[in-house]
């Protein structure tokens, strides 16, 4: 949780030995019989402490690009996530594995955490590639979300355009 | 813009190469009323008592097979999701809930909140143990695994040693240790003298995955361990080994295991409905029902009469009874049926031989023929018995076939049934019976070795319909109208009676493990054979259905009874049956004659209309009766705690019980039958789940209830309750022996108030005639009547008017005396005017010397008679009356009192007097009136104060 207010604080500067996104990029797709929607945003901020494995991941919804209108855009943020009221989705916790993201090398970890994406929380276990080199990490991760986990509402006349599952990855380098 | 590259996955389960077989047990729905149709059910716990309890978002339920009933949390503060229910050996109920609060079921079904003086977790309570001495572990999600020893609570977290503070589960061990499952493996950990122990099995232990969803022990005391990406694995404890059942785990987090000793694990997954692995042959599959397909699976139970419960995402509870498992897409009418050694199906039906194709789930036609009998012999041969082609052996590894016909020495071309030992083959057919000695490849060319029994060797028929080859080495037959045969060293014996009954067609034979024979007949239902007698069982037994079409025994030695209601299962010791039906999915079956056999595994294979039936003997001693308990009683519909009272009053005799008898098998054949002793005279049958008894006369009373799901009552266990309605408190003994006493008293009370009360007007009675007799003596005193006279000698001459007036005072004063005297009470005005006419006397006598003054009021009021007269003669008596001192006597009336008073001058020489006349007033006023009467002597005056009466009867 401490890990979470440095990541809130963005600027103020993360504490020694964390490792810091220096680029990251999210995206996600929903496939639904009649639309494909695909959006993306390269502000995803995330922070780990390879100390105790520890994480914290976030990115504001207003910042995803892509769809297939700036309509669909608008209905994301307004109908949808209510970007005003729930401004980012986040992902904080623990990474299960017992490794140390120090030594370079390739893992698949496992992280446990709290996924709070519409204001609701869900523990997830997201399965993730991390890659650990010279300069840093580089993780790239997918998972899905149901919308209805998260109190998400899709009215009936668009049923057939939003999929009730959405897929989304992710990809970051996180540096010293 | 799309910044990253699109992954695209493609996960195939229902990987078909891993999973064999095809035949699923039957699940029913367990759905909760309309109110609570869309409760989310997420664990599912069987209490000693046979109950089913339920833990959902929406509280706790409790499910008779029937209905759901919910107990709520007495107040809305917290969260009302279950999420461990726990029953430990003292029968307390520990009920954990998703805000980490704990609650015991207290009497009359009322959840009370458990408040240690730790404080209780602030975390989802994940589950529950019991430990050596009666601790309490509690495990959960959040804060680690907490022990409770009865007085103290103790914490045992990540500073303990534990990986991790999410425990998933907790189950113990033989030493009472707690095995949990967390984010970082299994823990094992114990309490001991108040030092915490805890040892970590980790992934450098061997152990696939750290995550740990499921832990369950089985007999030997070893583990099974679901995980989270790994699947399944066993962990052997005396060699500290894992050993993992699928290195590529197909089926995703394993959430739930259960499992059914010695046969088969299952495994409950989160998003892959449910997958079982078989102990036996190391197969692993899913359970392919459609109602679980896909679903997130958060519960498994398998209850004590071999049901397995299963609870998820998917709305209602599912069971299914794991005894009987089906294989839906088959040949119409099955006419036999062969589970080969080697695990292979095949079926005969009219149009053909069938063999099971287990990965396309098909039964594909292996030969057109009318098969109506399939063995399988110790060769591996497969024969194969027609209707009027004669038999064929066929060798299904290299699919060579022979035909064998009459030609071969058979006896008919119909082979109804099969049976062999060995090199010898018996058939049994329409012209009699068949022996094949087969100790040449019987595939060579060439005569095979028979030997034939027919009419004419001794049978009763030749129409055979069964062949059965016993322990003993008899071989023997059903036939059609003549009873049963067998024969022993080429001898036959032909029993065409028993128990009475005359023996016709006779279907199907079996032996038990004590080597009686039992068959079945056309219509008389089943025999058994001891060696000696027979014995029938009939409708009066329990047996349903005579259209009885096979009979076959079980791996535990158990007999089962096919035929077209269903399946029931007779214990041959016992003789009790249990009846599978429709509740289990043995619907319409339709057997046919003899379509059964045993499979390789123990099980046995059962034809019917459209589908293959599996009957696994399961090693778990189930229970074989309802298990029937007393829910309630309640006293003019207020509920009772009946466990702790049995003690009932005069007007609480209108008494409802309510019971249940839990059979989940199939809730809806349950019966009852109960008496109230002391008041019925004998069973009452019903199938409604109370009685009501009103009216109950004072006495004792024990109601007694059975249960049954196969409406044979006679061994089924009887529940009692004895109660006493006690007789009204005034039939008690205490009640009349207090009665008694209180009249008793009453009336010795009475007796000594009247006694008081004659003693009281004895005593006046004789005080007034003493007094009378005093005042009269004093009257005729001879003194006064001498003075009155020398009063009168003195004023006769000088005036004679007077001395007329003197004379008639005095005559006067003498009949007022007797006229009073027997009076009790006279008016004051009375007393006064006979006082003044006595001072009238005296003054002549006194003249001035003497003064009486009189004031007193009109009032009414009463006096004893002659009392002032009395007064003032005393004062008379005893002063001087002189010239120089003369005597003043005043009465005076006041309000309560009247008073006497006289100046005091006593003289010297007393005359003679009893010092009765004051006594005797003191004593009567005593007698009739609460006031006293005062006398007082102050200096120079005496007064005697009497009180005054008010209304003459006081």
């Amino acid at each position: 949780m401490a890990l979470f207010c440095c990541l809130l604080m963005w600027n103020s500067g993360a504490g020694q030995g964390y490792y810091q996104i220096g680029e990251g990029a999210i995206y996600f797709k929903s496939d639904a019989p009649l639309e494909l929607i695909e959006a993306s945003s390269d502000k995803l901020r995330g922070l780990i402490n390879p100390a105790d494995n520890s994480f914290a991941f976030a990115v504001k919804l207003n910042t995803f690009q892509g769809f297939n209108s700036p309509l669909q855009r608008e209905h994301f943020n307004e109908n949808y996530m209510e970007s005003k009221k729930y401004p980012e989705a986040t992902f904080s916790g623990k990474i299960i594995e017992n490794v140390d993201l120090s030594q370079p090398g390739t893992y698949t970890i496992r992280a446990k955490g709290k996924l709070n994406i519409h204001g609701v929380e869900q523990e997830r276990i997201i399965k993730s590639e991390v890659v650990s080199g010279k300069k840093g990490l580089e993780v790239v991760s997918s998972f899905t979300v149901l919308l209805e986990e998260h109190d998400i509402t899709i009215p009936k006349i668009v049923y057939q355009k939003i999929a009730e599952e959405i897929e989304v990855q992710i990809r970051a380098t996180l540096l010293k | 813009m799309i910044v990253l590259r699109v992954h695209v996955f493609i996960l195939s389960f229902w990987a078909l190469a891993t999973t064999a077989g095809g035949q699923t047990p039957f699940f029913v729905e367990h759905l909760p009323d309309e109110v609570h149709r869309d409760v989310k059910m997420s664990l599912v716990y069987e209490a000693s008592d046979g109950f089913l309890w339920f833990g959902s978002d929406e509280g706790l339920f409790r499910y008779d097979g029937q209905q759901y009933q919910q107990f709520p949390v007495p107040d809305s503060l917290g969260s009302n999701t279950v999420t461990a229910i726990f029953e430990d050996e003292g029968r307390r109920f520990w009920i954990g809930y998703e805000d980490g609060r704990i609650f015991h079921l207290g009497p009359a079904g009322r959840l009370q909140l458990w408040e240690p003086e730790e404080g209780l977790p602030a975390a989802r309570i994940s589950g529950f143990g019991q430990g050596k001495d009666g601790i309490i572990w509690l495990a959960t999600y959040g804060e680690g695994l907490y022990c409770f020893d009865g007085r103290r609570m103790y914490n045992i977290a990540t500073e303990d040693g534990l990986p991790g503070n999410d425990v998933y589960v907790v189950v113990t061990d033989e030493e009472g240790r707690a095995w949990i499952g967390t984010d970082g493996g299994i823990s094992v950990c114990s309490v001991e003298g108040g030092e915490k122990n805890v040892r970590n099995i980790t992934r450098a232990d061997g152990l696939p995955d750290e995550i740990v969803r499921a832990i369950i022990p089985d007999s030997k005391g070893n583990f099974w361990i679901g995980t989270y990406d790994k699947g399944i694995c066993y962990y052997d404890t005396r060699k500290q080994a894992f050993s993992v059942v699928q290195e590529d785990w197909p089926f995703g987090p394993v959430s739930t295991l259960e499992l059914f000793e010695g046969l088969e694990l299952w495994a409950g997954t989160e998003g892959q409905g449910l997958v079982r692995y078989s102990l036996s042959t190391g197969q692993l599959s899913a359970i392919e029902f459609e109602g679980l397909a896909g679903k997130k699976i958060y519960g498994l139970h398998k209850d004590c009469e071999g049901n397995i419960w299963v609870v998820g995402n998917h709305k209602p509870a599912y069971a299914a009874n794991r005894q009987f498992e089906f294989i839906k897409e088959t040949a119409d009418n099955i006419q036999a049926v062969l589970a080969s050694r080697s695990g292979r199906l095949w079926i005969g039906g009219q149009d053909g031989l069938y063999r099971y194709d287990e990965d396309k789930r098909v039964f594909r036609l292996y030969k057109k023929e009318n098969v109506i009998s399939l063995f399988e012999s110790q060769a591996g041969t497969i024969w194969v018995g027609t209707f009027g082609n004669g038999l064929f052996c066929i060798d299904p590894a290299t699919g060579r076939e022979r035909h064998l016909t009459e030609a071969d020495g058979l006896s008919n071309g119909s082979i109804l049934d099969i049976d062999g030992r060995g090199p010898y083959i018996w058939l049994a057919t329409l012209g009699g019976v068949t022996e094949f000695i087969c100790d040449t490849d019987v595939f060579a060319p060439g005569h095979l070795q028979v030997k034939r029994f027919d009419e004419a060797s001794g049978l009763g028929t030749n129409f055979i319909y069964s062949v059965f080859l016993d322990s003993k080495g008899r071989t023997w037959f059903g036939t059609d109208g003549e009873g049963l045969s067998y024969i022993e060293n080429g001898q036959i014996h032909n029993f065409a009676e028993a128990d009475g009954i005359a023996l016709k067609a006779i279907y199907s034979i079996t032996e038990d493990s004590r080597g009686h024979i039992w068959f079945s007949s056309g219509r008389d239902g089943v025999f058994e054979w001891d060696g000696r007698r027979f014995q029938r069982l009939s409708v009066k037994e329990g047996i349903r259905d005579m259209a009885i079409t096979s009979l076959i025994t079980d791996d535990k030695g158990n007999i089962l009874i096919v035929h077209p209601s269903g399946i029931d299962l007779l214990d041959p010791a016992t003789r009790h049956i249990i009846y599978y039906d429709d509740e289990i999915g043995l619907k319409n079956i339709e057997p046919n004659l003899n379509a059964v056999c045993h499979g390789a595994d123990g099980a046995i294979w059962i034809g019917a209309q459209n589908r293959l039936i599996k009957y696994t003997a399961l090693n778990e001693n189930l229970c074989i009766h309802p298990r029937v308990s007393l829910t309630s009683v309640s006293a003019f519909l207020a509920p009772v705690d009946f466990r702790q009272r049995q003690v009932f009053s005069y007007n609480e005799n209108n008494l409802v019980f309510e019971y249940v008898g839990l059979w989940y098998t199939a809730p809806s054949k349950v019966r009852y039958r109960y008496m109230l002793e002391g008041f019925d005279l004998g069973w009452i049958y019903s199938r409604d789940r109370q009685a009501n008894y009103s009216n109950l006369p004072p006495g004792a009373y024990t109601f007694k209830l059975a249960a049954t799901e196969n409406e044979a009552f006679d061994d089924e266990p009887v529940q009692s309750y004895s109660f006493v309605v006690q007789a009204p408190y005034w039939r008690q003994w205490w009640f009349i022996l207090l009665c008694l006493a209180a009249s008793g008293s009453g009336i010795a009370w009475f007796i000594r108030q009247r006694d008081n009360r004659l003693k009281r007007e004895a005593t006046l009675k004789k005080e007034k005639i003493e007094s009378q007799f005093e005042a009269l003596k004093s009257q005729i005193n001879p003194h006064f009547l001498f003075n009155s006279f020398n009063t009168l000698i003195t004023i006769i001459e000088e005036n004679p008017e007077m001395a007329v007036e003197f004379v008639e005072k005095l005559s006067d004063f003498y009949r007022s005396i007797l006229q009073y005297r027997e009076m009790e009470v006279i008016s004051l005005e009375e007393e006064v005017e006979l006082v003044q006419n006595y001072a009238f006397l005296l003054k002549k006598r006194f003249g001035d010397n003497l003064s009486l003054t009189v004031r007193s009021g009109s009032r009414q009021a009463y006096i004893a008679p002659l009392t002032l007269q009395i007064l003032v003669e005393n004062a008379v008596k005893h002063n001087i009356i002189s010239k120089s001192r003369p005597l003043n006597i005043e009465i005076c009336a006041e309000e309560q009192y009247i008073t006497v008073r006289n100046n005091l001058q006593k003289k010297i020489a007393m005359e003679i007097s009893t010092g009765f006349g004051l006594q005797s007033i003191v004593n009567r006023y005593a007698l009739l009136i609460d006031r006293a009467v005062r006398i007082e002597e102050t200096e120079g005056y005496f007064s005697v104060s009497i009180p005054i009466i008010k209304n003459g009867k006081e």
